[in-house]
């Protein structure tokens, strides 16, 4: 999603700053759905506790952090997830969730409400209860998800569905449209479908193969709407979703492969600090260290912040990279190199080339490959197209 | 105008790099104040009155205090405007009347 001039002027100042302004905080990894693509283990080895969390928003406040993400896991499976948000709120933080919303009620979403919290989205799959409740292994979870949602907006709290695409709800899109209609909220698909943290690939079978997404990519009235602007000095464009990516396009980022470790980052329930949830090596944990400590001192950060465009081995030199949505994280994790290109991202690249027009547009990994006569990569491919709608 | 102006609870807002940044729930919208502005804005919490803030403008920048207090009842009537700042309690009063 574009930005605005007010947004990109904040981001550019922020980057260049190297102000944390966007953080994300995982509260738990536990979880009341058992999603088939879900990366994480829920298992829970000792969360922070409210006390540590508090001690941490503090460090963050002080440090100039202005947006707030709270995720999982399932976030309302803490007990003290009310004390955090009313806590966050108390430090003038702007404040998403990012839910299930099965355990929200009528009395919850008035309390998120009466807190100020600005938005809170949803992961819905599929209008057919038969595919979502399919997806996250829980009989009767999109009727769940779906009346709080309409709690969530009769107390008038901005909501907006995410819906990740795989194999089980590839054709989803368009009835997840209508039903965002219905419910007056929009929506954001994500082609996302990403390894487990502990590097297992068995995930990687659940994505779409680029011939499977084309009718996606395809579909007017998608693309017309993707390319919509938010209101001048609207925040919307960080009314984020995907796992990999801020959402936000801005000239202020033009020379860095994404906002992490500039001006963002990731939190885990445990206290580990990352540039990005896709980046899973700890930069270090608040539990030994200060915030301010691991964001300007340690060696993960400082390696991904001198990432620079120009710098990408291969894809500095792509002639559709204006066509790729490469995320670093997945970079590393895919292709093990933060700078490299990764099959998935050129695939999906080339892709977007040829529906905008371009003729037979090849990536230059591609192009590499075929040159030094290597036969495609081995490595599995990644999704990551985001489409912001 | 409220003689001591109040922040509205509501909205997330950060001093950033001397100037500060607002966001509305509500509608998502992206304030920004200059430093000046960010000073009278960080005073504005229900305990200071219009000539408090008046004073610590004029002290921290100084100008006259006739200036100064005039600077910060225009802010405060923008602000006000914007609803950015919590309305005085009499209007709560009469409001819900």
């Amino acid at each position: 999603m574009p930005s605005t001039p007010v947004m990109d002027r904040l981001i550019r100042k922020t980057v260049e700053r190297h102000l944390p302004w966007n953080v994300h905080i995982d509260l738990t990894y536990r979880c009341n759905e058992r999603c088939v693509h879900c990366y994480l283990d829920h298992e829970d080895y000792g969360e922070m506790t409210a006390d540590e969390v508090k001690g941490v928003l503090r460090q963050l406040a002080d440090a100039g952090a202005l947006f707030l993400t709270f995720s999982g896991g399932e976030i309302f499976l803490r007990k003290d997830v009310f004390e955090l948000i009313s806590y966050a709120r108390g430090l003038n933080f702007d404040v998403g969730l990012k839910t299930n919303a099965l355990l929200i009620d009528a009395n919850r979403a008035q309390r998120l409400r009466e807190l100020g919290v600005r938005k809170i989205q949803v992961s819905i799959y599929s209008s057919d209860p038969a595919v979502h409740d399919a997806i996250t292994k829980v009989p009767g979870s999109l009727d769940r998800s779906l009346a709080a949602i309409r709690f969530l907006r009769a107390e008038g709290l901005q909501v907006k569905l995410a819906c990740p695409l795989m194999k089980q709800n590839i054709t989803a899109f368009r009835e997840v449209e209508a039903l965002a209609a219905e419910l007056g909220v929009p929506y954001m698909l994500d082609l996302t479908v990403t390894p487990k943290m502990d590097g297992d690939r068995s995930l990687l079978a659940l994505r779409n193969s680029p011939a499977e997404l084309l009718s996606v990519l395809q579909d007017r009235n998608l693309n017309a709407r993707m390319f919509e602007s938010p209101g001048e000095g609207s925040a919307d464009g960080l009314a984020t979703g995907s796992a990999t990516s801020s959402g936000i396009e801005s000239s202020a980022y033009d020379d860095v492969p994404c906002s992490a470790g500039h001006n963002s980052c990731y939190i885990s329930p445990y206290g580990d600090v990352t540039p990005c949830v896709q980046m899973p090596k700890p930069a270090g944990n608040l539990r030994q260290q200060k915030f301010e400590d691991i964001w300007y001192g340690s060696a993960e950060m400082i390696r991904v912040r001198a990432a620079r465009e120009s710098q990408l081995r291969v894809c500095s030199t792509c002639s559709i990279r204006s066509y790729c949505e490469r995320c670093p994280g997945l970079a590393q994790m895919e292709g093990g190199d933060l700078l490299g290109p990764y099959e998935r991202a050129c695939e999906l690249a080339e892709m977007n080339a040829r529906l905008a027009g371009v003729p037979n547009p090849v990536s230059a990994m591609r192009e590499k490959f075929e040159s030094e006569g290597i036969p495609r990569m081995m490595a599995r491919a990644s999704g990551l197209v985001q489409l912001s709608v | 105008m409220n003689q001591f102006p109040e922040r509205n609870p509501h909205l997330a807002w950060r001093k950033i790099d001397g100037d500060t940044v607002i966001i509305s729930p509500e509608d998502s919208h992206v304030h920004e104040l200059n430093e000046t502005a960010s000073l009278i804005w960080q005073h504005a919490d229900g305990k200071h009155s219009v000539d408090d803030i008046a004073k610590i403008v004029s002290a921290g920048y100084e100008v006259a205090l006739d200036a100064a207090r005039k600077d910060v009842n225009e802010l405060i009537e923008i602000l006000s405007s914007k609803g950015l700042l919590a309305a005085p309690k009499s209007q709560e009063v009469s409001a819900g009347a």
